[in-house]
């Protein structure tokens, strides 16, 4: 085929400023240009970001003064993204396989060739087994939408397999969406004026959300005050006025006690349930059988702290800020479930002075919302087969699955997304990687994924590339635009999926001369001005009918019942249709792997392993780069003083973790009061080939209302079935090496 | 030299280990990986029963006397008179770590080039004409500071103050 040429944009239309001076590594320098852009990791922040420019080369970054939120700041990956656009380990041309797979033994190749190759294989797979035999496999690595948008049209095209769901916070969306109905946030510059309590469950602002803190600082000494929930001791946990630290997967527990509190001493806001909620008698029934000392039992947390988290919850004004934590067990939805009812039951949402914060959906093309995502993947005149859907929360049982069905999936391209590091039980995993005819990644560095792959493209940094990002905490859009043209001989993903289109024929449909930013005006330009929010113009306040400033305000849910639902006739219904745990009032369903549902296993592996995600990295992204690796140190599982004593392990001895699904050795021990007797941490994302990832150990068991089972499934609904996989349902026990 | 002398306050009620400081320095001076300008201390305590962390980012304190100014044998460490901030001369610098050994907080790092470098409170940027570090300026929690030890004690009282009055006069909830 034809020569792959780029098309080529003059990017200095994007400067904000020319010839500007700029200290870098100690010099002064003088940046050719500065551009604005957005950085698209998946963080409730979405910094605004200010890149200066040398010789097509990034210099320096540092966060937009003008961003209302994230004002000028920078996290500790955020300038290191300068250490790792410029890494002299980058995949810098394709690469084929000649070695075996896992091997990890590559040729140069040209573009054209590993396009033809990809092509051929595809087209071979179709023809052999059907469009439905291809899926891609994408996540957040980069977790802007467009490029996902452009390979949902190409996939559709093809007739391919359609990737939903998600890993990581959709099991509580469900369970929020069936309480309150659309997904809102009430930005922190409203509520950190007016509240006098923050809520704050399941989130650790330190390493995922660090600009809450001078919002957080600005209430708290306005005297409003912090409580946070989490079964670790955060740095956050570490400023509140209360820490409540529950066993894993018993939110539910804790919020259903709270409420048994705050209603039998008659703290309810009555009027508030009367008008605006329903099913109060039923949540009543529940609410019943889990009065303080049974929640404290059940929880682990002393009485006397549920008891006062009650009192303030119920007499201040709160605002509720739900992380997701509480969503890596498999009861992730009834967990989010009741946090909204706690909210509702004491009138805090709808406020300025305190509301409810789960997602805000606006950041979601499935979702309703200000994005025209079917216009994009379903472009006018194509003939769009259906084809069935295969859920990211089992991608690799879904792979087994299909095989076992007689309708195999056999090729996968796989970018933005980690799929042997960041899905459970990595043996599991390779096993299915191994049934494939094709896999390609897109990627910037030889990663896990790389070493299984057959063709390797050099994939583009978020600074190189098109995408939108809008924020799922605020409301402020910043285009990303590409600030310098793509290192070696990197292409965007967009204009990959593009030029694969071409060559399967589709010239119609993925116009040459189309640039991102065209892509990005089709999927957002009716609902907002685009060009307001590219550089160097932006940030832009998204409109106020999609993200409205004081979401609820109207105090009408988009429930069926027009109310908030303490009992969901929605889930009431959706359980008719699908198998799964559709009860409607919350209730307490222990994890799938924990002390009380599998005691058995529990007397062997008596250590339940959650993991954060560390400061240092995005899932598995960063890890290779000397300034993370050096400020991280090494691997360390954090555990209390008494099982580390009961384990007969020290500070620094190297431990081997490990259960029925596979070990790590090598781990460095750390007796700690940060988590509690029974409670192992091990921070997420690091490789499997470098000896530390949790996802070795991690359970394949996932959260949500429906069952989808292996998750190959005809019909889907993001809000109504939720899945999240449940990382945290896993036991493991340690040993001295 | 008190009146004059320059230095970096943290406010540790603030500081929550983002670790943002600690790039943002080796950006602004082109530190590999291996000296450690900045470092950000994780401490357990337990304080009236609960457990907590705190944290604690250790870049120079540039002392008022410096112990490792006194021990250098070669006189490659200064103090700067207008503003006492401490400084090596990498030209002069022997490598035979007598800072580090004098140094009480472990500040001296030593690269591939075995030559002693710190922390130099971003002198070229106040030099320039700018008025914070790099570090200052990463820090979202606004707990790092950067000045005279009056003007960080007034900045320090001032926000304090400003707590007080609002909880109990201002728009805070003690005021309603």
């Amino acid at each position: 085929m034809a020569n792959f040429t780029r098309l080529h944009e003059d990017l200095n239309k994007y400067a904000v400023a020319r010839n500007v001076p700029v200290w870098v590594g100690g010099k002064k320098v003088i940046a050719d240009r500065v551009v604005k852009t957005a950085c698209p990791h998946n963080c409730y922040d979405t910094c605004g970001v200010l890149a200066y420019i040398k010789d097509e080369k990034v210099i320096k970054l540092e966060g937009d003064p003008d961003h209302p939120i994230t004002r000028g700041h920078l996290c500790v990956k955020g300038y290191a993204n300068v250490q790792k656009i410029n890494s002299p380990d980058r995949v810098k041309y394709p690469l084929i396989r000649v070695g075996e797979r896992g091997e990890g033994k590559f040729r140069r190749a040209t573009w054209d060739e590993a396009l033809d190759y990809i092509v051929d294989k595809l087209k071979d797979i179709r023809s052999r087994y059907g469009g439905e035999a291809f899926s891609e496999y994408c996540y957040s690595g980069n977790r802007e939408h467009m490029a996902k948008t452009v390979s949902g049209r190409f996939l559709n095209l093809f007739g391919a397999s359609k990737l939903v769901g998600s890993f990581c916070l959709l099991s509580g969306a469900a369970g929020s969406y069936y309480s309150v109905g659309d997904q809102h946030t009430m930005m922190p510059e409203v509520w950190s004026e007016k509240t006098e309590m923050i809520f704050l469950v399941g989130r650790n602002p330190s390493f995922t959300n660090p600009h809450i803190y001078p919002f957080l600082y600005k209430a708290m000494e306005r005297g409003a005050k912090l409580v946070v929930v989490d079964p670790y001791v955060t740095a956050v946990a570490s400023k509140a006025d209360l820490h409540l630290q529950p066993r894993p997967g018993t939110d539910v527990v804790l919020a259903l006690g709270m409420m048994n509190y705050i209603i039998s001493h008659d703290m309810h806001n009555k009027e508030f349930i009367a008008k605006y909620t329903h099913g109060f008698e039923d949540l009543l029934e529940e609410v019943k059988t889990m009065p303080v000392e049974k929640a404290a039992e059940l929880t682990g947390i002393e009485a006397e702290k549920i008891i006062q988290a009650a009192q303030w919850y119920a007499t201040l004004n709160t605002q509720t800020e739900c992380g997701y934590g509480h969503q890596r067990y498999s009861n992730g939805h009834q967990a989010q479930r009741a946090y909204a009812c706690l909210a509702a039951i004491c009138g805090h949402i709808g406020k300025e002075t305190g509301n409810y914060n789960y997602i805000d959906q606006m950041g979601f093309p499935a979702l309703p919302g200000f994005m025209q995502a079917g216009k994009v993947m379903n472009p006018e005149g194509a003939d769009i087969p259906k084809t069935r859907l295969i859920n990211i929360a089992t991608f690799a049982t879904a792979i087994q699955e299909a095989a076992a069905q007689g309708k195999p999936i056999k090729g996968v391209i796989s970018y933005r997304g980690g799929l042997v590091s960041q899905q459970p039980e990595v043996a599991y995993t390779l096993e299915a990687l191994k049934t494939l005819d094709l896999f390609v990644t897109i990627e910037q560095f030889m990663t896990d994924d790389t070493d299984w792959a057959d063709v390797v493209l050099p994939g583009c940094h978020y600074l190189e590339q098109y995408g939108l990002h809008p924020s799922y905490w605020h409301h402020y859009l910043q285009v990303l635009v590409p600030v310098c043209q793509p290192y070696y001989e990197a292409v965007p993903d967009i204009e990959i999926w593009a030029e694969l289109g071409r060559r399967m024929g589709w010239e119609e449909y993925f116009p040459k001369e189309t640039t991102g930013l065209d892509y990005i005006k089709t999927l957002i330009g009716e609902n907002c001005n685009v060009d307001e929010a590219v550089s160097p113009k932006g940030p832009l306040r998204l409109p106020e009918n999609w993200c409205p400033r004081v979401p609820y305000a109207d105090l009408k849910f988009a429930t069926p019942s027009g109310k908030i639902e303490l009992y969901s006739i929605g889930m009431e219904e959706r359980g008719k249709k699908f198998p799964g745990d559709f009860k409607a009032v919350p209730y307490h369903l222990e994890p799938e792997e924990s002390p009380l549902s599998t005691p058995e296993l529990y007397k062997k592996y008596p250590l339940t392993l959650i993991s954060q995600h560390p400061a240092f990295r995005t899932h598995s992204q960063y890890y290779n780069l000397p300034w993370i690796r050096e400020i991280e140190g090494p691997a360390k599982i954090y555990i209390s003083r008494e099982d580390a004593a009961k384990a007969g392990v020290k500070e620094g001895d190297k431990v081997r973790v490990f259960n029925d699904r596979g070990e790590l050795k090598g781990i460095y021990a750390k007796p700690s009061i940060r988590v509690k007797s029974g409670t192992a941490e091990l921070s997420s994302g690091m490789w499997v080939k470098l000896g530390a990832n949790v996802n070795v150990l991690s359970s394949r068991s996932i959260g949500g209302p429906r069952d989808v089972g292996a998750g190959i499934m005809e019909e889907y609904h993001p809000l109504l079935d939720g899945n999240t996989t449940a990382y945290f349902n896993t036991l493991v026990q340690i040993e001295k090496m | 030299m008190t009146s004059r002398q320059k230095t970096l306050y943290v406010d540790t009620r603030r500081c929550m280990n983002c670790r943002a400081c600690e790039t943002a320095c080796k950006l602004e001076n082109g530190v590999p990986a291996g000296p450690r300008w900045t470092m950000v201390t994780e401490v357990e305590v337990t304080q009236d029963g609960v457990d907590k962390t705190m944290f604690l980012p250790m870049p120079c304190l540039h002392c008022g006397d410096p112990a490792c100014l006194k021990a250098c044998p070669t006189g490659a460490i200064s103090k700067r008179t207008v503003d006492g901030i401490v400084l090596v001369d990498k030209e002069k610098c022997i490598g035979c770590r007598q800072c580090l050994w004098a140094c009480q907080f472990g500040v001296p790092q030593f690269g591939p080039d075995n030559k002693m470098e710190k922390c130099t409170l971003c002198v070229h940027r106040f030099d320039d004409g700018l008025t914070e570090t790099a570090c200052q300026k990463a820090c979202q929690a606004e707990a790092i500071m950067v000045g005279t030890v009056d003007e960080i004690s007034k900045a320090i009282r001032e926000r304090y103050a400003t707590s007080s009055r609002n909880q109990l006069f201002g728009n805070g909830i003690l005021g309603r």
